[in-house]
């Protein structure tokens, strides 16, 4: 039986009277990769966590097949099979890698076992092995990324949510991330969720779009479609005229 | 898992080293203090099951250290006794008088349970708060020894615990309390409790149940306290409540900040080394009175020295001395990273 969907209905979230999200709605499939776009302060993040249960609902839903996820704590999402990365890394800075990336697996019920074969495979996939005994604290900033990402995957997700985990890597590092992104949902039948400022890594990777702009969705659909509507255009050449 | 072995066998051989020298000199001083220096490292092993695995520190330790000295106390009294040392004791426990080596069991046993009511509820709480209601705890449990007088004697002193703790078993249980320590550590309770330690949003986006599993910690904790308890109420024979209260806490605090909380490393290392330092600063300070130097007597630089120890590591070396890894690691890590040099 393949997996139910992830469906986010008519989305709000609230911070002391400002409106980050405003009836967003959102389908993420098991075996496709969509990528939510949108300038900053738009209420990406905030999307994510409104799905891991981070942040409490103003309105709305969030379903997995029919049953409803939005309201369970965080942990209870998590055993629901969400698994997400943060924008600012997480890690367990006082642990080897081998034990960050072990921890995800134990928590989800693996023997020791079986939770340190998990995280070897997932090392050896991310080329960290080399890393697996030094503390999360000692790393640069790519390879933080990489654990956090090794690590949501050591849960064994259905649906991974993944907050700019290109930020900061240089462009081998980028590409190789790529690479690993875009073979999950074949090889773990996973629905990928990716928010990333990088367009061009987004354009190959994503099946779908998602873009967001104040908190509203502007436009969702097929990746070069979606480049080319103009609310969009004029969203981000907006967003990016006034940072420039 | 065999770095794991390396660590508990350098540290239970610094525990049998300690015994061992100690037997070969025969001098009744050391093997006194030997033996309390067992006892503290059960003590401060136990509060690192708690403190070192969940980041959260709890003064209530010391509290079901008194749970567990009491307990036993009144399970062993010898009955021709009880009349005289408790008075007011139930009519149901008059007439108990077990073997001690069974009651300092049912000492950890009964701090367990304590423990284990009266924590569920506080382990949702983190940083400032947790800290606040464990010492909250510890003064409710240093009120209730002061005043249950049926069964503590009050805050008066209990006369009549018989000897049961000596060098041999205060080295064994540590020994014991050692390999627990790191069984709990690298357990998969210890290991997702310690991934909260360091992050708990990340940790509870896992699916990690830390309350949950703080608890367990907790509760463990607390049965290693009430066996150290136990174990010195059998070396003292005599105590009052004033035993389990602030200064008690404070030194084996002390210890375990100094050594290093999130390792049993450094709660062994802690204690070796502040068991040192105070016995050779009230040597220190004994010499200096009797030889009458000061006008005054010289009392308290051993906890001042203390403090000041706590202070600079604090301020120097936050983890303490042995932050992160534990000394098999270490060195295994400095085996190997030789190895790939050469
Ligand atoms: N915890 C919070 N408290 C208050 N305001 C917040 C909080 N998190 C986000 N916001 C606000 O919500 C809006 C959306 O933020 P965010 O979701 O982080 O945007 P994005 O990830 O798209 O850059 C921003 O205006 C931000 O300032
Ligand atoms: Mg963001």
């Amino acid at each position: 039986m393949p997996n139910p969907s992830l469906k986010v209905v008519d989305v709000a979230v609230e911070f002391s009277g400002l409106r980050a999200l405003n009836g967003v709605s959102l389908t993420l499939s098991p075996g496709e990769i969509v990528g939510l776009i949108g300038p900053n302060g738009s209420g990406k993040t905030t999307m994510i966590n409104a799905m891991t249960g981070q942040v409490p609902l103003a309105g709305g839903q969030v379903m997995l097949g029919d049953k409803q996820i939005s309201g369970l704590t965080p942990r209870k999402i998590a055993l629901e099979g969400l698994s997400r990365s943060f924008q600012i890394v997480r890690l367990f800075n006082n642990m080897t890698v081998l034990d960050n990336v072990e921890s995800a697996a134990l928590a989800h019920g693996c023997s020791l076992r079986v939770a340190r074969e998990k995280a070897q495979t997932l090392l050896g996939e991310f080329g960290l092995s080399p890393r697996a005994d030094d503390l999360g604290a000692s790393l640069s900033y790519g390879d933080k990324r990489r654990v956090e990402i090794a690590r949501a995957l050591a849960a064994d997700p259905a649906f991974l949510l993944l907050d700019e985990p290109a930020a900061g890597m240089n462009e081998a590092e980028t590409e190789a991330l790529l690479h690993i992104l875009a073979g999950l949902p074949k090889s773990r039948g996973l629905g990928l969720l990716i928010i990333d400022h990088d367009m061009s890594l987004i354009m190959r990777l994503c099946d779908r779009l998602h873009v967001l702009a104040f908190g509203k969705t502007i436009a969702e659909g097929k990746a070069d479609e979606v480049r080319r509507n103009p609310a969009v255009i004029e969203a981000y050449l907006g967003s990016e005229a006034a940072r420039a | 898992m065999s770095r794991h072995l390396l660590t508990i066998a350098i540290l239970a051989g610094l525990v049998l080293l300690l015994v061992a020298g100690v037997e070969a000199l025969g001098i009744r001083v050391f093997n006194r203090i030997a033996t309390n220096l067992c006892i503290s490292l059960v003590l401060v092993l136990g509060l690192q099951i708690f403190m070192g695995n969940s980041g959260i520190l709890s003064f209530a330790h010391i509290g079901f250290m008194g749970v567990g000295a009491y307990t036993s106390a009144v399970l062993t009294i010898p009955a021709q006794m009880k009349g005289m040392a408790l008075p007011d004791l139930y009519g149901v426990l008059q007439g108990i008088q077990l073997s001690p080596y069974i009651a300092i069991i049912i000492g950890g046993l009964v701090a367990a349970a304590v423990a284990a009511v009266l924590s569920y509820p506080l382990m949702r709480l983190s940083d400032a708060a947790a800290v606040i209601t464990s010492f909250a705890l510890l003064v409710v449990l240093h009120t209730v020894m002061t005043n249950w007088s049926n069964v503590t004697n009050g805050p008066r002193t209990l006369f009549g615990v018989p000897r049961a703790t000596d060098l041999p078993l205060a080295a064994a249980v540590a020994v014991l309390a050692v390999v627990a320590a790191l069984a709990f550590k690298e357990s998969r309770t210890g290991r997702l409790l310690r991934a909260s330690r360091d992050d708990e949003v990340a940790a509870g986006a896992l699916g990690v149940h830390i309350s949950h599993l703080r608890w367990r910690a907790f509760v463990l904790a607390a049965f290693v306290a009430g066996i150290g308890g136990a174990l010195w109420g059998h070396f003292i024979t005599s105590f009052s409540p004033n035993a389990f209260y602030l200064r008690e806490t404070f030194v084996i605090l002390g210890m375990l900040v100094i050594g290093g909380a999130n390792t049993v490393t450094g709660a062994v290392i802690g204690t070796f080394l502040v068991t040192g330092a105070f016995e050779s600063l009230r040597a220190i300070e004994g010499a200096l009175n009797s030889a009458r130097i000061f006008r005054e007597q010289v009392i308290g630089v051993t906890e001042v020295v203390l403090a000041l120890a706590m202070i600079a590591i604090l301020i120097f070396r936050p983890g303490g001395l042995f932050p992160t890894r534990e000394i098999g690691a270490l060195l295994a890590r400095k085996f190997t990273k030789r190895k790939h040099a050469s």
